[in-house]
């Protein structure tokens, strides 16, 4: 609760700095959030698309592994996906699930990348997956302004998917998709895992105490690579919603950060998937009422990402004054 | 011959802020404190540094500014890791979204425009040049100061085992804060050496991934200073190759993605053992042993 208030004071007194009322500021950034069906509906796409990174973030940290490469893996997915749905002639029972098990491997691959460096040679997952998130972008970048740019498009984007690659949408005239009833279900199924499945129990050993996990017969090198590589699977897939259920086509833009916010969300969330659906749709408020604000109260949309900035260093010491209290708690 | 001058001048002026944000890399990492907010510092620098020079009109009040502006971020991350035992990552992350929305927030606020900031008083090419010799001296004298001095002693010691070191009565909280400071202060040299020495403004992004190229750069250069600094030699001769190779049909994206590249091959081993600080990342809690 302190965090919150201490939160609230910092927007109020960004706000007050940009010349805004920051009860005017709060009233704009709820009305965007919340204020009508529009603004729910693109409230509740962004709680899909944050949601996805965050469990993919959660999963890993729950093994006592820093998955900071999220957005990276989201930017990986969502290629794989644009070029399965754009070059796939076939029906939607086909292309929807082609593209997200692609979107899912690509980002399974680029975070074993990490696991592999880590359970082979030792080395940081954190610099790997920092490193891997730019050459994401990089790849990206190349392809989509190069040999995949959609002829006459304007941005940094490849040409739209045939409309039986679209994800199915969940309310009419909306960008929102099933993905968030994906994400859901996804949630349910990771809590699940950590409950009652061996391999739920060992990753939960392996981040509580990797000395105990290992002489309990864990074969911590194996947990570290699985776990990073179904970590980035999750952030993959979430990538490929949201180029098959919101853009119809990938862009570079695709992300506004997301894998970085996920951190946040997944600490609020307190590492229970369960718990970071509603964190989700908190910071989802925050995200799409952040443009609201901008308009009408002349507050920079930046504000809110300092705040979230806030956030996250305010819950990293939460998370350092009990120590391993998240890992271990179930 | 004429080519090859211009060529090396241009691998100094891409490599000078590269080699202020490795040597503080360096020094954070030495101390044990993994410190992923080098990015978030080149900007907070950048930014204080232009924007004191516009309120004060004197370009050297703003480098000024943004040195002691980073070191006093650099602090925030010290305290953090020092003080509340936070997880060092995770809390760098927050401070890198921090410095950089906070950079954009500041361009509004003080020059009532989004984007970028308008032209005030830079360094000129002399000034940039000192600050490319500063860069180089600082590699020389952390070098010395590492392996020839007690501090360095006790550096050393905090990131490899900070339980030895407190007991030999090394206060490890105090050296790593201060780790933190010389950190942020040395990365603010490069920020202000990006916004008043390279260029005369601010502008969102202009950092471009340098605070994680400087990481790729620790790495390389296996945690020492001149290892470091050699990498991030390299690292600007591939940023002065691309002017150069601009036309020739190599993808632009294929050359900056080489440190990058580089960094992963030198996590794998290719370059030899890359050994990191034991301690390095782990919170130091006086009791905890």
């Amino acid at each position: 609760m302190a965090i919150v208030a201490l939160l609230v004071a910092a927007g109020a007194a960004a706000m007050s700095l940009a010349g805004a009322n920051p009860l005017t500021g709060f009233a704009a950034l709820l009305r965007g959030a919340l204020g009508g069906p529009h603004h729910v509906a693109e409230t509740l796409v962004a709680t899909a698309s944050l949601l996805f990174p965050s469990l993919a973030v959660a999963f890993a940290f729950r093994a006592g592994l820093f998955n900071i490469g999220a957005e990276g893996q989201l930017i990986v997915g969502g290629l794989a996906a644009g070029l399965i749905g754009a070059s796939l002639d076939a029906p939607a029972v086909l292309a929807i699930p082609a593209l997200l098990a692609g979107g899912a491997a690509a980002g399974a691959v680029w975070a074993a990348i990490a696991g592999f460096l880590r359970s082979r040679f030792g080395s940081s997952e954190v610099i790997a997956t920092l490193m891997l998130n730019i050459l994401a972008a990089l790849l990206a970048n190349y392809l989509v302004v190069g040999p995949l740019h959609a002829p006459g498009a304007q941005g940094a984007e490849t040409a739209e998917l045939p409309s039986a690659a679209w994800l199915p949408p969940l309310l009419p005239d909306s960008r929102l998709s099933i993905a968030l009833l994906l994400g859901i279900g996804l949630a349910a199924l990771l809590q699940w895992i950590f409950a009652r499945t061996v391999f739920g129990y060992e990753l939960r050993a392996a981040g509580a105490g990797p000395e105990a996990a290992r002489r309990a017969g864990i074969d911590l090198r194996r947990t570290a690579l699985l776990t990073m590589a179904l970590s980035g699977a999750i952030a993959g897939l979430g990538g490929a919603t949201i180029v098959s259920g919101v853009l119809h086509r990938f862009n570079v833009a695709l992300s506004p950060g997301y894998g970085f916010i996920a951190i946040a969300v997944a600490l609020v969330g307190g590492l229970e998937p369960l718990a970071i659906v509603p964190a989700s749709f908190l910071f989802a408020c925050l995200q799409s009422g952040s443009v609201t604000m901008q308009a009408l109260a002349h507050v920079p949309k930046d504000v809110v990402t300092v705040i979230e900035g806030l956030a996250i260093l305010a819950l990293s010491a939460r998370r350092g004054a009990a120590p391993q209290s998240a890992e271990a708690g179930a | 011959m004429n080519e090859l001058l211009v060529f090396a001048g241009l691998t100094l002026v891409k490599a000078a802020p590269l080699i202020f944000a490795a040597l503080a890399g360096v020094v954070c990492e030495r101390s044990g404190i993994l410190n992923i907010a080098l990015e978030g510092q080149l900007a907070v620098g950048a930014f204080c540094g232009v924007a004191v020079s516009s309120i004060s009109g004197n370009a050297l009040a703003g480098v000024a500014a943004g040195v002691l502006c980073a070191a006093l971020f650099g602090g925030i991350l010290g305290l953090a890791a020092t003080r509340f035992n936070v997880d060092q990552i995770v809390a760098g992350t927050g401070l890198n979204l921090i410095a950089l929305a906070g950079a954009g927030f500041g361009l509004v606020l003080v020059f009532n425009q989004p984007g970028a900031s308008s032209e005030v008083p830079a360094l000129g090419d002399a000034g940039e040049r000192a600050l490319i010799v500063l860069a180089l001296a600082c590699a020389a004298l952390l070098h010395l100061a590492l392996y020839k001095t007690p501090w360095g002693l006790r550096i050393r010691a905090c990131g490899e085992n900070p339980w030895a070191a407190a007991s030999a009565n090394v206060d490890v909280r105090r050296v790593r804060f201060g780790a933190c400071l010389l950190g942020g202060a040395l990365t603010g040299l490069g920020g202000a050496y990006l916004s008043l020495g390279e260029l005369d403004l601010y502008s969102d992004g202009m950092t471009a991934g340098r605070g994680f190229i400087a990481l790729a750069a620790v790495i390389f250069g296996r945690w020492s200073p001149l290892g470091a600094t050699a990498a991030a030699l390299v690292f600007g001769a591939l940023s002065a190759l691309q002017f150069v190779l601009q036309r020739s049909g190599i993808p632009s994206e294929l050359m900056q993605a080489l440190p990058y590249l580089a960094a992963l091959a030198a996590l794998g081993g290719l370059t030899g053992r890359a050994r990191a600080p034991q301690a390095e990342g782990k919170p130091y809690a006086p009791q905890a042993r």
